[in-house]
């Protein structure tokens, strides 16, 4: 459904993507993981369009969309959702207001058929009288819910995540995790999250990726990323400062 | 040879100044066109319209009426003291309502603006980017600048007219009561003689310029804020810079339109 | 109590704007509170130059009133003043323009005249006036009096200067010591005589002064009569006496002509040849003259002209334009026609019909209300008719630069108002029309520009307040008058 092709982008003469391929399986979750500050969201906002690559092909659906107009790039934009990683709920708005917001725009829906949707979307995501709030009311959690309800709001096909349990208590991360696979389940959508939260990962994908240094260097069923011979990969799943990969950071001192 | 090194890096220093902000204009005209396209592409969001209009124009009524009043009152006081040398204070009326319809009524109002609504839509913006919420519309497949930026600039430059006809007249009022009521000046003399010199144009010249001034301040506020970057740091920044250079460009245009009208 | 709206808030805050403008625009109103209390008198001034309207009338420096109008009144100015209803003034009271300062403000000085005099009525005139001193006129008197004195004292010094002249001098003033002298010797022999005689002489001069103060203004006026007689006789001598010259020298057409005996002798041919025609038209010879000896031709062509005088008259006021307009749709995008035709008996009337080719077409609802065994059910047919014109018939009247149009709006009742700014060239419109119950109201602005004479270019927003059909558009027009209709199709070079 999702396929990267020899991706190139680079951001002051820094490469964050280096010759990138992927491919996304339909009806997966699939979990990219890698460094903070590795390139995973940019990865994330090149499959949306939001960021253009140097080089290479972003197909969706064997379209490609970095090279199309942005009429042509908002209509294919409205078979996706995304949940950001602060949720991006507007401010100026009400939790209901934020839900209703796609629906207003690409419907020709009543308020009063919207209301509905809004209302059932909300149960979904397990939140309930909460409509008539203000997004700075509500937990970091209660805004991941409402900023998931708000992505499947036009019951998309793709489903990105960008960290969404980042942030979070380890009970609330869990909470999120759930609701993932519940939402995958009861929409079939393609899913696509990207985390550096090892036990969550291992808890939702169906196919885990791993990112480093502007590269897949590792893509398959958790098990089989579990045992991979890469050295990278091993150190990355056991969360240990030694070996190959170094911290990021610390690099730059 | 040291001193070439100086001139190097002088003309460096320089030339990046000058790339920086023909930058930063291209951008801000990027912006324009882009809003210009994008009001004429339906459909027109007239509740984000009157959103905008109702925060530009009704909510900076109070301060634009206590300026437009002291401005008034304050011209009259200073012009007396002047007109008094040659007998001729019933002259005060006249200038007053001349330098405020020219002039003050609407460069003091767009400066006024700036303040208040020009900061908050480097913020608003600013925030909006830095907290993802801009992408969030492009991934919704609405575009930011439509939904965001031409309800704020239509906002900016139906409203400051309004506003300034409004400071025009509080500050033609302020001098009368300074001018008639405390300086004694005869109020027959005062408004006639006002009547006599001001002309319409004067007064319309100076709408032509708040609008003007309303697209200036919009559009280098939202500009400031949609191109926001850095955090909360960089949010207070780009409402700092988006005050200061609006009201710069303001200042400036005046003297162009000033010299283009008049 | 319910919370305004935000397009209420706004609505009534752009409104305010506007009545600002119109008030401030207009110039109607003035500062004032509450209306003037007072009476009138007018007064006649041969210059009321810099005065203004709403300037204080004074006596003594104590403000008693203001201008309330200054006319023309036979090539006079007449000012209107407005005085406090406690001020008295008597019937000879003097009313002068006077300036505050050198460059200062001018205002209206009332002098009074005897405290017996009987009191000024309202609505009387002041009969006393005294126009403001022009600073030009003043100067240019006082430079000729300044000229004439140097003439003087020129002469004087040239007497002086001369020796003749000093001698001559001298022996005046000798003489004047004689002449007093014996004047002196006189006075003191006839001092009685001399008495008598300057009683006599003050009797007379009083008399004099009574009888000149009483036809004082009788005078006046025989004097200027007189003036303007001699001077206008003066003109015109002179100017008969240069035709005359010119004349004579053969300058001139008229001068040439008859200083060239062959033009004589032609002219007088001419005459001749004219005469002789004359002499037949009278006698009912020829075609002409038999028409112009016919009472019944003539009576037919006297009616002719004046019918003909009438209808051109009419017809100067009497304007049609023919109109077309299009409007592209950005939304929809589609074109809107409109043709017009404008037919204004008046310059601040006119009626308007037109034909609308609208691409959303007409459309036409019906209801029907069945009832079948008491249960009621009520259809609602739309038909939309893409093919079918729409029309307007309007009527237009004009304030000042305001229009208000009334009548049918794309075959619905409506209203509009259009605003007319910089010389006409800008008119910005605001229709609204279809008021069905249950529709919004088709509510559409738009400014027109005409940069050139015949064409305009159009934008607006069409529809805003419904959720469907609202849309912008941008289009042009063509505008022809009957005078452009006339010569374009006169323009055409006809063979000889």
């Amino acid at each position: 459904m999702i396929q990267l092709i020899d991706i190139r982008k680079s951001f002051d003469s820094q490469t964050v993507l280096d010759g990138l391929n992927l491919e996304i399986e339909t009806g997966k979750i699939t979990v990219i993981i890698g460094q903070s500050g590795g390139g995973k969201s940019v990865l994330l906002k090149h499959m949306i369009g939001l960021i253009r690559p140097e080089q290479g092909e972003v197909l969706v659906e064997g379209v490609d969309i970095a090279r199309l107009n942005d009429r042509k790039l908002n209509d294919m934009r409205k078979s996706f959702g995304m949940l950001f990683q602060g949720a991006a709920l507007f401010d100026s708005m009400t939790v209901g207001e934020n839900v209703a917001f796609p629906l207003q725009e690409h419907t020709r829906l009543k308020q009063k058929e919207i209301d509905e949707i809004v209302q059932q979307k909300l149960l979904q995501v397990g939140l309930r009288d909460v409509a008539h709030k203000m997004p700075s009311e509500l937990s970091g959690g209660m805004r991941k819910r409402v900023g998931l309800a708000r992505a499947i709001a036009l019951d998309p096909k793709i489903i990105l995540f960008d960290e969404p349990t980042t942030g979070l208590d380890p009970i609330t991360a869990d909470a999120i995790d759930r609701l993932v696979v519940d939402t995958q389940k009861h929409t079939n959508a393609t899913c696509v999250v990207i985390s550096h939260d090892i036990a969550s990962t291992f808890k939702i994908a169906h196919v885990v990726a791993m990112l480093y240094q502007g590269k897949i260097i590792e893509i398959g069923p958790p098990d089989a990323v579990k045992s991979s011979q890469n050295p990278a990969v091993q150190q990355f799943i056991q969360g240990t400062a030694e070996g190959p990969m170094l911290d990021y950071h610390l690099l730059n001192i | 040879m040291v001193k070439l090194g100086i001139i190097i890096r002088l003309i460096e220093t320089v030339g990046r100044g000058l790339i920086r902000f023909i930058e930063e204009f291209g951008l801000v005209m990027f912006l324009f066109l882009a809003s210009l396209v994008w009001s004429l592409r339906p459909p027109v969001r007239i509740r984000a319209i009157f959103k905008q209009m109702e925060f530009v124009g009704v909510n900076s009524l109070l301060v634009v009426l206590l300026t437009g009043i002291f401005t008034g009152g304050v011209l009259a006081f200073q012009a007396y003291h002047g007109f008094r040398l040659f007998s001729a204070e019933g002259l005060v009326g006249s200038t007053v309502a001349l330098a405020m319809t020219r002039e003050l009524g609407p460069v003091l109002t767009s400066l006024m603006v700036t303040g208040r609504a020009g900061s908050a839509m480097a913020a608003e913006l600013g925030t909006m980017r830095v907290t993802e919420q801009i992408d969030a519309l492009y991934t919704m497949a609405c575009n930011p600048i439509k939904y965001l930026v031409v309800p704020r600039v239509i906002a900016g430059v139906l409203m400051l007219p309004v506003l300034t006809i409004i400071a025009d007249f509080v500050g033609i009022i302020g001098g009368y009561l300074v001018g008639v009521g405390l300086l004694q000046i005869n109020s027959g003399i005062y408004v006639a003689k006002m009547i006599e010199i001001v002309e319409l144009e004067d007064i319309f010249n100076g709408l032509v310029k708040a609008a003007c001034f309303g697209l200036i301040l919009s559009l280098i506020g939202c500009y400031k804020g949609f191109y926001t970057s850095g955090g909360a740091e960089g949010v207070g920044r780009a409402t700092t810079q988006a005050v200061v250079i609006a009201s710069v460009c303001i200042l400036i245009s005046d003297y162009f339109l000033t010299a283009a009208m008049f | 109590m319910k919370k305004l709206s935000i397009e209420a808030k706004v609505g009534f805050f752009v409104i305010i704007g506007i009545l600002i403008l119109g008030y401030m625009s207009m110039r109607i109103g003035r500062f004032k509170y509450g209306p003037d209390r007072g009476y009138e008198v007018y007064g006649y001034f041969d210059s009321a130059e810099g005065l203004v309207k709403g300037v204080p009338v004074q006596i003594a420096g104590v403000e008693v009133g203001r201008v309330l109008d200054i006319t023309l009144e036979d090539g006079r100015a007449k000012v209107a003043l407005l005085l406090k209803p406690d001020v008295t003034i008597g019937e000879d009271v003097e009313a002068a323009i006077r300036t505050k300062g050198v460059l200062g403000d001018r205002y209206v000085e009332l002098i009074l005249g005897a405290p017996e005099a009987p009191p000024m009525k309202p609505g009387g005139s002041i009969k006393r006036t005294a126009s403001p001193a022009n600073i030009d006129t003043l100067l240019k008197q006082l430079d000729s009096i300044g000229r004439d004195f140097k003439q003087i004292t020129g002469a004087i010094s040239g007497v002086f200067e001369e020796k003749e002249g000093q001698a001559s001098l001298r022996i005046i003033v000798d003489n004047l010591r004689d002449l007093a002298q014996t004047l002196n010797q006189t006075v003191q022999k006839n001092n009685e005589n001399i008495n008598r005689i300057l009683d006599n002489f003050t009797v007379f001069s009083t008399d004099l002064r009574e009888i000149s103060s009483t036809n004082k203004e009788s005078l006046r006026e025989v004097v200027a009569n007189f003036r303007q007689a001699s001077d206008h006789l003066g003109k015109t001598i002179i100017a008969f006496k240069q035709i005359t010259d010119k004349i004579n020298r053969g300058e001139g057409t008229i001068g040439r002509l008859i200083q060239d005996e062959e033009t004589v002798d032609t002219m007088n041919q001419a005459l001749v040849s004219l005469r002789e025609i004359a002499e037949k038209i009278n006698r009912g010879e020829g075609t002409i003259g038999k028409l112009v000896q016919d009472e019944e031709t003539l009576e037919n062509i006297n009616a002719t002209l004046t019918s003909v005088n009438d209808f051109l008259q009419k017809e100067e006021m009497f304007r049609t334009y023919v109109d077309y307009r299009g409007e592209y749709l950005f939304d929809s995008d589609n074109m809107k026609s409109y043709l017009s035709l404008r037919i204004q008996p008046k310059e601040d009337k006119y009626y308007l019909l037109q034909l609308v080719d609208d691409p959303a077409g007409r459309t036409k609802k019906t209801v029907t209300t069945r009832t079948v065994d008491g249960v009621t059910t009520t259809e609602i047919k739309e038909e939309t008719e893409k093919d079918d014109f729409k029309f307007s018939a309007q009527i237009a009247k004009r304030y000042y630069d305001l229009g208000l149009r009334a009548g049918i709006f794309e075959s619905h009742g409506g209203v509009a108002a259009d605003y007319y700014l910089f010389d006409d060239r800008l008119i910005l419109s605001m229709e609204a029309f279809n008021f069905n119950e249950d529709e919004d109201p088709h509510l559409k602005f738009k400014a027109d520009y005409t940069p050139f004479r015949h064409l305009y270019v159009t934008a607006g927003f069409d529809d805003f307040v419904s959720d469907e059909g609202n849309e912008f558009f941008f289009g042009a027009g063509l505008h022809f008058s009957d005078e452009d209709l006339k010569t374009l199709l006169s323009g055409a070079p006809i063979p000889h």
